[in-house]
């Protein structure tokens, strides 16, 4: 066992054993980044690090959506019992953060659905996301996380170089208001995230996600993804997502029945009426 | 030129291009409740995070009675080719949606039926709804 620079335990013979099952089951659903083909090389700064910039977009590959444990078999997460009671509670007393208008932070905006900006400079990145959020993060690799940082939906987030990947190690998370992934799925405050981000050609970007929670987890586990670069045109919009949230005092708690494929949503809908037949205007 | 348009409805739901979702469908509307509403439009709010217009619908014994229809955000409805300027006050407007959970007078209005006979998706891709 060792201590990171805030003297959690971090677990690296766990961690290296996700990192090697995830690689598997990646494998096996054909999700490599290699099956992505372009011919378009990295593009990259003046410092030679590889420039991430770029409106991105999901694809259909990555199932379930919206689900934090895309990559654990059966999509079983391992919570404790702690964590248990934290699902069921978002299960049951709470409306989706992200539905009022609450930042949905990291990791669940690496997993939604919605398509993100990257805008990269020398010692700073920016992620900019539909709803009008953004996180700059420093890339500094003499920075270290504080001893004791306010909480936040993205919390205190690093940024460093280890050859061509961008490694993203954040701490300090709200423990209130927060749901990890689309699904309810909780986490706590003593959450650890660690992405990487790579960009193995012009035109997909991808990350492996680390996700250590100890209180609400019995093991880190991991999330990987890959996106597609948008066209040239595409770019964030104003999205302003109190504007006129009528919505918010119509939802329920929780995000409804997950189905059998670990996405949100019933099983069986009542089909709509059929679409009207044809008229001259 | 209205089955162009339905394709495109279908395209946009299944290609995963507009995934911009708000909130989980099944956490506001109730699968089992689809409607057909045929009314009049009374109000249009082209706003964040999700559009609302409301029609005038007259019910089984002859009383006007207003609905409020929430489709997806007006980026995502744009970039579909629905346009605020295709929804004027007055015109006849068909919505095929379903219900509100909570029983009011609310629908998700996924194929929206304009006046000049267009037949357009007001659905969130995304949000885990029938398609």
């Amino acid at each position: 066992m060792s201590r990171d620079s805030v003297g959690r335990v971090f677990r690296p013979a766990v961690i290296v054993a996700a990192l090697f099952a995830l690689s598997a089951l990646v494998v096996g659903q054909g999700l490599t980044v290699q099956d992505f083909k372009s011919n378009r090389p990295t593009p990259r700064m003046s410092n030679g690090k590889p420039d991430l910039s770029g409106y991105w977009k999901g694809t259909t590959d990555t199932k379930p959506g919206g689900n934090i444990g895309k990559d654990l078999p059966g999509w079983k997460l391992p919570l404790t019992p702690a964590g248990e009671a934290a699902l069921k509670h978002n299960l049951t007393a709470t409306i989706d953060p992200e539905s009022l208008c609450i930042i949905g932070g990291i990791p669940r905006h690496n997993a939604s659905g919605l398509p993100f900006e990257v805008l990269q400079g020398q010692n700073k990145i920016a992620f900019l996301y539909w709803y009008s959020y953004f996180r700059l993060i420093p890339i500094d690799p003499k920075r270290k996380h504080s001893d004791d940082p306010d909480p936040s939906f993205f919390g205190e987030e690093l940024g460093r170089w280890e050859g061509d990947t961008l490694v993203i190690d954040s701490i300090g998370f709200k423990d209130e208001k927060v749901w990890i992934d689309e699904n309810a799925n909780p986490h706590s405050d003593a959450l650890h995230v660690v992405e990487r981000w790579t960009r193995p050609d012009a035109d997909h970007i991808h990350v492996e996600t680390l996700i250590d929670d100890p209180k609400f987890y019995t093991k880190p586990f991991t999330y990987s993804r890959t996106w597609v670069l948008g066209k040239p045109d595409e770019e964030i919009q104003e999205y302003a997502c109190s504007e006129n949230n009528v919505d918010a005092a119509n939802l329920g708690f929780g995000p409804g029945p997950i189905r059998p494929d670990g996405t949100r949503g019933y099983i069986d809908p009542a089909p709509l009426p059929p679409p009207l037949p044809k008229t001259t205007k | 030129m209205k089955t162009l348009i339905l394709s495109a409805w279908i395209l946009a739901l299944s290609s995963g291009a507009t995934l911009l979702a708000h909130h989980s469908f099944a956490a506001e509307f109730d699968g089992s409740k689809a409607i057909r509403l045929n009314g009049t439009l009374a109000k249009v709010e082209w706003t964040n995070p999700h559009i609302y217009f409301y029609i005038d619908v007259k019910d089984e014994s002859g009383n006007v009675v207003r609905w409020t229809c929430e489709s997806g955000a007006p980026g995502a409805l744009s970039r579909r080719g629905w346009k605020r300027g295709d929804l004027k006050l007055g015109d006849p407007i068909v919505v095929d949606g379903y219900r509100a959970k909570n029983g009011s007078n609310m629908v998700d209005a996924r194929r929206v039926t304009l006046a000049d006979g267009r037949i357009v998706s007001g659905a969130s891709a995304g949000d885990g709804g029938p398609q």
